[in-house]
C-alpha cells in the first residue's frame, strides 16, 4: 500500500517538495542575514547605552519579509488540506478507480489508513519543516518585537503550523470522502477550514487558561507606540513589555481609578498638544490601564494546547472516515 | 460443497428505488454464471453486493461462504472487474501490475505477463491511453493474476465493438480454465453469455425471474406450435411461459430460429417450462429451444404481465440485443 500511495501521490509530491525547496532557499539566505545583521547591530550596539534605536530600525528592515512568509506559513495548511487532502479519496470516487482499488487484497480500512497516514505524514513533514525554518529566521527580529504571542505570529511559529497542517489535510481527505467529488470537497475544505482559523484565536484560544488582570502604567514610551488613542481615552495596540498576550484592554484611567476621556486636562491634551508631545502630556497625569493578559511564560503552554486541540480534532476525523469507509463502503 | 454465491431475501433499496427484492439464489461452485437482464434489472447492484463494494438493504449474501469483502482473506479469493473497467489513467500498464503483485499475496506475475503479451498490451503505455478493449483486457489480467476462486465481471464487454468483444470473451474463457476458478459475468447480450456461461440467472424488474444450469434450463423448456385454443390441452405441470401468435411471427425478440414462418395462420408458437417431455400425439408440435428464445420469452412476460395472456407484448428493448 505504501508503494501505490506514494505511486499516486508523486506528481503532487513533487510540486509540494518544488515549492517548499524555494521557500526553504528563501529563508535560509533570510535567516543567515538576519542573525548576521543581528549579530552587528548588538556589536555595535556594546560600545553604547541604549540599544533601542538600532535594534528598531533592524527589526522594521526585516519586519515586511517576515510577515510575509509569516502569512504564506499560514496559508500552507490550507494549502495542503485543499490539494492534498480534497482529492485524496474524492478522484477515486470520481474516476471509479476505487472499484478497481478496493477489490486488491487490501481491506478499504487499510488503504484509506495507509493514504492517510503517508500522505498526512508528509504534509506534516513539509509544514514543519517551513515552520522551524522561519522560527530560526525570524528569531531576532520577534525577539524584539517581543510579539511572539500575537495570534498571526504565534499561529506561525513552532508547533501549531503542524496541528493545523494534520488537521487540514485529514479535513480535506474526510470531506472528500462524504461529498464525493474533489472540487466540492476543496472548496468545502477552504471554507470549513478558514473559518477555523478565525473562530480558534478569537473565541477558543483566549480560553485555554484563566487570563491574569493587572495594570500597566501608561509611559510617554508605550503611549508613543500606541496605535491608537480615542477621543474619549480608549486605546489600541498596547505593546506590554515581556510580550505577553493582551486579550482585553480598558479606557485610560486615572490614579483614582476614573476614566480620564472626558475630563478637561485629557482633552486639552489632546486638542492642544503638538503630535510629538502628546505621550509627555498625557504621561504627566500618572494614567494606566487595566489588562487581562496572557503572561509571555505562558507561550510553550498555549502551543502545546493549541496543538493538542488541532491533533484531537484530526483523529476524530481521521476515526469518522475510517469508520466511514469501513460500514458505508460507495 | 460451498456454493459461490448464497443469497437469502436479499434487497438493496436507494431512497425509494428497490435496486434488489427478495433474491434468494444458491449457485454451486464449479460454474460459469450469466447474469441477465434488461438495463436497471439489477445485474450490477447484485454484482457490487457481491464483491462487498455496496452493503444490502435486508437479507444476507455469502460469498465462497463468508460476507463478501470480509477481509483481506476473502479479498484475495474474489477478482472482481467493475462495469466500465476503471484503471488510473496516469499510470502505466506495467504500473499497474506492480500494483497488484504489491497489493495481492497469491499474484501470479507470470500468469499476468502472458495474459499482457496474449493481448498485445505495451506495458509502458499510459493506461489513459488505451483503447476500451485493451482497458478491459487490462482489468481482466489485473483480476485473473491476483488467483482467485471466484472472478465477477460486471458488464466487462458492454462497451465494445465486436472485434474486442470476441477478444476479450475468450481472454475470459482461458483465465477461467486455467484459474479453475468459477465466474459471474453480467450482461445483456444474450449471446455472449450462451458462448460463455453454463448457469444462468435471469434478472428484471429487481427480481430474479429463472435461474439455473444451461443443460437443466434447456431441458426443462420447449417450444411448442399450436393453435391457442389447444394450448389448454397441455398437461399438468406444463407452464406457458409465453405464447405468440403466428401473424405476428417471430415477435418472441427476433431470436434466431423463432417462430417459424410457415404453419397454419391461426397457429402460434409458446415457450413452454415443464419438467417431463410433451406426449407427442397431442394437437401440436414440439421442437428443441435455445437458450436465448427461454431467457426473451422469460423477460417478455415479466415486462408483460400485465397485458392479458395470448396478446403480442411488445419485448422489452433490451430483449433485441
Amino acid at each position: 500500500m505504501i508503494w501505490m500511495t506514494w505511486r499516486q501521490f508523486r506528481a503532487q509530491a513533487l510540486v509540494g517538495l518544488g515549492a517548499l525547496v524555494l521557500v526553504a532557499g528563501w529563508l535560509l539566505v533570510l535567516g543567515l542575514r538576519i542573525h548576521g545583521a543581528y549579530a552587528d547591530t548588538l556589536a555595535h550596539c556594546a560600545a553604547r547605552e541604549a540599544c533601542t534605536g538600532p535594534l528598531g530600525a533592524f527589526a522594521d528592515r526585516y519586519g515586511l519579509q517576515v510577515d510575509l512568509l509569516g502569512y504564506l506559513l499560514l496559508a500552507v495548511p490550507g494549502a495542503v488540506g485543499v490539494f492534498w487532502g480534497a482529492p485524496l479519496v474524492a478522484r477515486e470516487l470520481e474516476a471509479g478507480t476505487h472499484r478497481l482499488v478496493w477489490n486488491q487484497s487490501v481491506t478499504r480500512g487499510r488503504w484509506l489508513a495507509a493514504k492517510l497516514g503517508l500522505v498526512g505524514l508528509l504534509s506534516v513533514a513539509a509544514t514543519g519543516l517551513y515552520s522551524l525554518l522561519l522560527t530560526w529566521a525570524a528569531g531576532p527580529v520577534t525577539d524584539i518585537l517581543d510579539n511572539r504571542f500575537e495570534p498571526a505570529v504565534f499561529a506561525s511559529r513552532n508547533l501549531a503550523p503542524l496541528g493545523y497542517a494534520a488537521f487540514a489535510f485529514v479535513l480535506g481527505a474526510t470531506l472528500g470522502l462524504f461529498l464525493r467529488r474533489a472540487v466540492p470537497a476543496m472548496a468545502a475544505t477552504l471554507v470549513v477550514f478558514a473559518a477555523l482559523q478565525i473562530a480558534v484565536p478569537a473565541l477558543v484560544r483566549p480560553h485555554y487558561e484563566a487570563p491574569t488582570r493587572t495594570s500597566v502604567p501608561l509611559t510617554a514610551d508605550l503611549i508613543g507606540r500606541l496605535t491608537k488613542i480615542g477621543t474619549y481615552g480608549d486605546i489600541g495596540g498596547l505593546r506590554v513589555p515581556g510580550g505577553p498576550w493582551v486579550v482585553e484592554t480598558s479606557p485610560i484611567l486615572d490614579t483614582a481609578g476614573q476614566e480620564v476621556g472626558r475630563t478637561a486636562w485629557f482633552q486639552d491634551c489632546m486638542d492642544h498638544s503638538p503630535l510629538a508631545e502628546l505621550p509627555a502630556c498625557l504621561a504627566a497625569r500618572d494614567i494606566h490601564v487595566e489588562i487581562a493578559e496572557h503572561p509571555a511564560d505562558r507561550y510553550w503552554t498555549f502551543q502545546s494546547l493549541e496543538t493538542a486541540l488541532y491533533t484531537a480534532l484530526t483523529a476524530t476525523l481521521a476515526a469518522t472516515a475510517l469508520r466511514r469507509i469501513r460500514r458505508h463502503p460507495a | 460443497m460451498t456454493p459461490v454465491l448464497e443469497a437469502v431475501k436479499l434487497g438493496k433499496r436507494y431512497g425509494r428505488h428497490h435496486a434488489l427484492t427478495d433474491v434468494d439464489l444458491n449457485v454451486p461452485p464449479g460454474r460459469v454464471i450469466g447474469l441477465v437482464g434488461p438495463n436497471g434489472a439489477g445485474k450490477s447492484t447484485l454484482l457490487q453486493l457481491a464483491c462487498g463494494l455496496i452493503a444490502p438493504s435486508s437479507g444476507t449474501i455469502r460469498v465462497l461462504g463468508a460476507a463478501p469483502a470480509a477481509g483481506p482473506a476473502h479479498l484475495a479469493r474474489v477478482g472482481f472487474v467493475a462495469q466500465d473497467t476503471p484503471v488510473y489513467a496516469d499510470l502505466s500498464v506495467a504500473d499497474h501490475l506492480r500494483m497488484g503483485a504489491r497489493l495481492n499475496p497469491r499474484w501470479d506475475q507470470a500468469l499476468a505477463r502472458r495474459r499482457l503479451a496474449r493481448s498485445d498490451l505495451d506495458p509502458r503505455q499510459k493506461a489513459g491511453r488505451l483503447s476500451g478493449g485493451q482497458r478491459a483486457q487490462l482489468a481482466l489480467t489485473l483480476a485473473a493474476a491476483k488467483r482467485p476462486e471466484l472472478l465477477i465481471l460486471d458488464e466487462p464487454a458492454a462497451a465494445l465493438d465486436p472485434l474486442a468483444r470476441q477478444a476479450f470473451l475468450e481472454h475470459l474463457t482461458e483465465s477461467v480454465a486455467e484459474l479453475g476458478a468459477a465466474a459471474v459475468l453480467s450482461s445483456h447480450a444474450l449471446s455472449d453469455v450462451r458462448r460463455v456461461c453454463d448457469h444462468v440467472i435471469v434478472l428484471a424488474g429487481s427480481r430474479v425471474l429463472v435461474a439455473g444450469d444451461v443443460t437443466d434450463l434447456l431441458a426443462g423448456h420447449v417450444r411448442v406450435t399450436a393453435r391457442h385454443a389447444d394450448l389448454a390441452r397441455l398437461p399438468g405441470g406444463a407452464e406457458i411461459v409465453r405464447y405468440t401468435d403466428g401473424a405476428s411471427g417471430g415477435a418472441s425478440g427476433g431470436a434466431p430460429g423463432g417462430a417459424p414462418g410457415g404453419g397454419a395462420p391461426d397457429e402460434g408458437t409458446a415457450v413452454v417450462r415443464t419438467d417431463r417431455a410433451l406426449p407427442s400425439d397431442g394437437p401440436w408440435t414440439t421442437a428443441d429451444i435455445g437458450l436465448e428464445e427461454v431467457v426473451l420469452a422469460h423477460l417478455g412476460r415479466a415486462a408483460g404481465s400485465t397485458t392479458p395472456a395470448g396478446s403480442t407484448t411488445p419485448t422489452p428493448a433490451e430483449a433485441h440485443r
